[in-house]
């Protein structure tokens, strides 16, 4: 269960506060995927963020009994002088995986990353695209009931977003998502519930659809059919 | 699966533990001396001080060889300066791990003091232990007097790191006079002088600092005839203890706005 509690969040622009969300108060029960629509700079990502524990809305909290990840993907965290090895070491052992664990769990990181030798170098020496992989691989090498995402399933090649999707698949019989995202298909296949964040404020719908029926309101009806059979090049699931 | 549920104090412990791994990892693994480091550092103050006062030509202090007396000096004032600059720029150096729920400003400050503490404790042993391996040695005094000055000093540290990673974030213009308080101060805290050599009408001023206070009497516990005749050991225990819940509450008082986008 996650239950938002009289979030308010707010951001300083140079011409007074900007209000992303007022006074929310909702609950989400165990078992539910979420998706987050809204225009660019609505506050999607950080919504997700709230929810997750790094942020911190202005006032209000989030009650939850849940292990929520970090956003699925998140390679800002790594030490570019350490190993891929020690970096995602350093991970587990934030998350209380020593030992014979820790092991088997960087062993389904190199697995999953297919980044060969590569995983004992420096991350400094990456290309942007085994950055992602590491850290994708990472996230999902992991084990939480909640998993954040934040339109990051776009990494890597054709055959790496396969890998993906399959895993992510697997991931969802155990484990529940919340996700931003601009690809209404990606949303419709993997969410339950919709938060949608409009210029009012935010509003929760019970079912996706909803959401993205209000998302695209106003749109022109050529432009609607366009998002709604998604960007493939881009999302994992369409 | 990992799918134990962990206590508040296991969390603690995992972060501390991870982040000292990694903080081992990155401090020494940058140079090809990497952990000789430890010990070059202060050993390179040593000796220019032991230079420059050398030529002097006479005993510094009765009893006591010039090296040993500037180690006890350089020794803590290097801890103290390392935490100064550290956790200046503590939250902004580690931005990206905050992405990471578990893992707040408080982890990475309290990690890198406890570190450099140690550090600091290891150099001191190894070169006093290298120096009377060289014949270079003064009759021991009191272990009980170190322990507890080092407790204090360590409080003290602590709260003050606290405090600067608060105000480094806070007003990063501001955070750019750090060194620059920092450079008289070593002038200001004993490190190459004892309060006796000073003219008694100045000590109101400079026994304000309790780092000078820390200084003289590490060389107090470390030496039999050294006299820390106006250290105040009641000056540093308020002022540790003060400066410890000093930097607790401004930390408390501000640790969401350190990680809060604005």
């Amino acid at each position: 269960m996650i239950e938002l509690r009289n979030l308010t969040k707010s951001f300083r622009t140079p011409h007074g506060r900007k209000v992303l969300f007022r006074d929310v108060n909702a609950v989400f029960p165990e078992g539910k995927n979420i998706g987050i629509l809204g225009r660019n700079g609505a506050g999607k990502s950080t919504l997700l963020r709230i929810m997750g524990g790094i942020d911190y809305p202005d006032t209000g909290r989030v009650v939850t009994d849940q292990r929520i990840s970090w956003p699925m993907g998140l390679s800002g965290g790594f030490q570019g002088s350490m190993t891929g090895r020690e970096n995602a070491a350093f991970v587990c052992g934030l998350h209380g995986i020593w030992g014979r664990e820790k092991r088997k769990v960087l062993g389904r990181v190199q697995e999953f990353a297919e980044i060969g030798n590569y995983f004992d170098a420096p991350v400094k020496t990456y290309s942007s695209g085994m950055r992602s992989r590491l850290a994708f691989g990472l996230s999902i090498s992991v084990d939480f009931d909640c998993y954040l995402v934040d339109e990051v399933m776009s990494v890597g090649d054709a055959h790496f977003k396969h890998k993906c999707q399959q895993v992510i698949a697997e991931k969802r019989k155990t484990s529940n998502f919340i996700i931003v995202a601009h690809g209404m298909e990606q949303l419709k296949k993997n969410c339950d519930v919709g938060i949608y964040l409009g210029p009012e404020g935010l509003a929760i719908y019970d079912t996706v659809e909803a959401a993205i029926a209000e998302y695209q309101k106003g749109l022109p009806q050529a432009q609607k059919k366009k998002t709604a059979a998604g960007n493939p090049g881009r999302l994992v699931n369409s | 699966m990992n799918s134990i549920s962990r206590t508040p104090w296991q969390i603690q412990r995992d972060v501390m533990h991870a982040l000292l791994v990694r903080e081992m990892k990155t401090r020494f693994g940058k140079w090809r001396l990497g952990y000789a480091w430890v010990l070059l550092e202060p050993a390179m103050h040593m000796l220019v001080l032991v230079a420059v006062f050398s030529f002097l030509g006479r005993e510094f202090y009765p009893g006591i060889p010039t090296a040993l007396f500037m180690l006890g000096g350089i020794a803590p004032f290097l801890f103290f300066g390392q935490c100064f600059t550290k956790s200046l720029a503590a939250v902004a150096s580690n931005r990206g791990l905050f992405s990471y729920r578990q893992l707040r400003p408080f982890d990475a400050v309290v990690t890198r003091v406890l570190l450099e503490f140690c550090i600091y404790l290891f150099s001191l042993v190894a070169l006093l232990g290298i120096l009377a391996w060289f014949g270079v040695a003064a009759t021991f005094n009191d272990f009980l007097l170190l322990v507890a000055v080092n407790i204090l000093f360590l409080g003290f540290c602590l709260g003050l790191s606290l405090a600067l990673c608060v105000f480094g974030e806070r007003f990063p213009e501001a955070a750019k006079f750090g060194p620059m308080i920092q450079r008289p101060l070593y002038f200001m805290s004993g490190v190459f002088f004892s309060l006796e050599h000073i003219p008694e009408e100045y000590h109101p001023y400079l026994s304000w600092n309790p780092l000078l206070h820390v200084i003289e009497l590490t060389r107090e516990g470390l030496f039999a005839s050294y006299h820390g005749m106006f250290a105040d050991m009641q000056y540093l225990v308020m002022s540790s203890v003060g400066m410890l819940a000093f930097g607790l509450l401004v930390y408390r008082a501000n640790w969401r706005d350190l990680v809060r986008s604005q």
